[in-house]
């Protein structure tokens, strides 16, 4: 659900990066405060995986496509604020390496996707922590990933409203809401529930592993 | 005067933004062709490179914003220019900077985020040639094409040692950075 550079218009990217900055000055703080030596090149390996699930992409009606994100799994074993930013390096190397998303999206997207994606996950694990582990996952990263795609269509509907020529013709993305939000969201919805169940089976490879924070290992 | 890594990265970052603000067609069609003009030799390379992630994505807009405007009988030519010119601006001035721009160099004031770069950047060739070696290694084995619960069973099979063997890799290249000092902030 990458938005491409060029498709967001100023008013949206530039409040976008107001908000960002701050969250991702706050998430490096965390970073540096949890995650030692000891733990990079395990991160690196699941940024990496990240990567990977979230490029193979399926280009969308909507303006956008249709991927794979990773940033529940992210969470599950790093937390909210590591995977947020774990998430924008990922956002960052797909736009300069591969040409997905952008960097003027970038703040938009790692928000949409990074920020509400990985807290949605975290949060909704949490939760659901009474129920069965595997359960609690499998709706957390399904429900993480449908927010996302929600919040990218919004963002993706807005810009024919706030960013029009004087004649009225649309000067970044064209579509409004009611294509933005069937087109993205209902590809999603399979999507969310196929990244879930991958999650899961991951997750329950690193509680084997003993990957998972004690405060995770501990509610599985 | 050949530019520094950084301040090319930086000059990337303000064009990039520069672009967002033109709403003039023609201005960004000469944009365009200034810096296919500038980017030099294998400038036909670039644009293919630079064309290849958003050709999709700009056919299917346009496609469906044609025949928005033929139903409706609005014109929208003017706008399809100016959004499929700047989206490939940009795409080209990206893949122009990563050309041209080594980012190991330009991010050599942030050490931290430069290993997580490497590492990573490593990590993602361990997972595509494992990968490859998965495919390479089924055709050679199977004559016929392996079936969907086949390829499901696999692709899991494959994703977590991979996931084990990275991890494995990863530590080791931490072990090495740090015998070598590269860890010593």
């Amino acid at each position: 659900m990458h938005i491409p550079d060029g498709l967001i218009s100023p008013q949206t990217y530039l409040p976008a990066l107001v908000l960002a900055a701050p969250l991702w000055w706050w998430a490096g703080r965390q970073f540096a405060r949890r995650v030692g030596d000891e733990a990079l090149p395990r991160l690196a390996v699941f940024t990496a995986l990240a990567f990977v699930l979230s490029s193979l992409m399926l280009p969308l009606p909507g303006g956008t496509s249709g991927h794979a994100i990773g940033v529940g799994l992210l969470t599950l074993i790093f937390g909210p604020w590591v995977a947020f930013l774990g998430y924008t390096l990922v956002l960052l190397l797909q736009a300069l390496v591969m040409g997905a998303g952008g960097i003027t999206s970038l703040p938009v997207n790692a928000l949409a996707m990074g920020f509400v994606g990985a807290w949605t996950a975290y949060l909704l694990f949490r939760l659901l922590s009474p129920l069965r582990a595997e359960v609690a996952v499998f709706v957390a990263v399904a429900t993480s990933v449908l927010l996302s795609a929600l919040l990218v269509a919004l963002l993706l509907g807005l810009q024919p409203l706030i960013a029009q020529a004087p004649d009225g013709s649309p000067r970044f993305f064209p579509f409004g809401w009611s294509v933005t939000l069937p087109a993205v969201l209902l590809p999603h919805l399979f999507i969310g529930l196929a990244e879930a169940a991958l999650t899961v089976l991951v997750w329950r490879h690193a509680r084997k592993r003993r990957w998972l924070p004690a405060s995770v290992s501990s509610t599985a | 005067m050949p530019l520094s890594h950084p301040f090319r990265l930086g000059l990337y970052l303000t064009a990039v933004v520069a672009v967002t603000l033109i709403h003039q067609p023609a201005v960004l069609l000469l944009l365009l062709a200034g810096i296919l003009l500038l980017s030099g030799k294998g400038r036909i390379a670039l644009a293919l490179r630079a064309l290849r992630p958003v050709i999709w994505i700009l056919l299917l807009i346009s496609a469906g914003y044609l025949l928005m405007g033929w139903i409706t009988g609005q014109a929208v030519l003017a706008a399809l220019a100016l959004i499929n010119l700047r989206v490939l601006v940009i795409a080209l001035l990206t893949v122009w900077m990563v050309r041209d721009t080594d980012l190991d160099r330009a991010l050599a004031r942030w050490p931290r985020a430069r290993r997580w770069l490497v590492v990573v950047r490593g990590q993602m060739q361990l997972f595509r040639r494992l990968v490859d070696d998965y495919r390479q290694a089924q055709k050679s084995r199977a004559s016929v094409p392996p079936t969907l619960r086949q390829r499901y069973l696999g692709s899991a099979a494959i994703g977590l040692a991979a996931l084990d063997k990275g991890v494995h890799n990863a530590e080791l290249v931490t072990l090495a950075m740090r015998s070598r000092g590269a860890l010593d902030e």
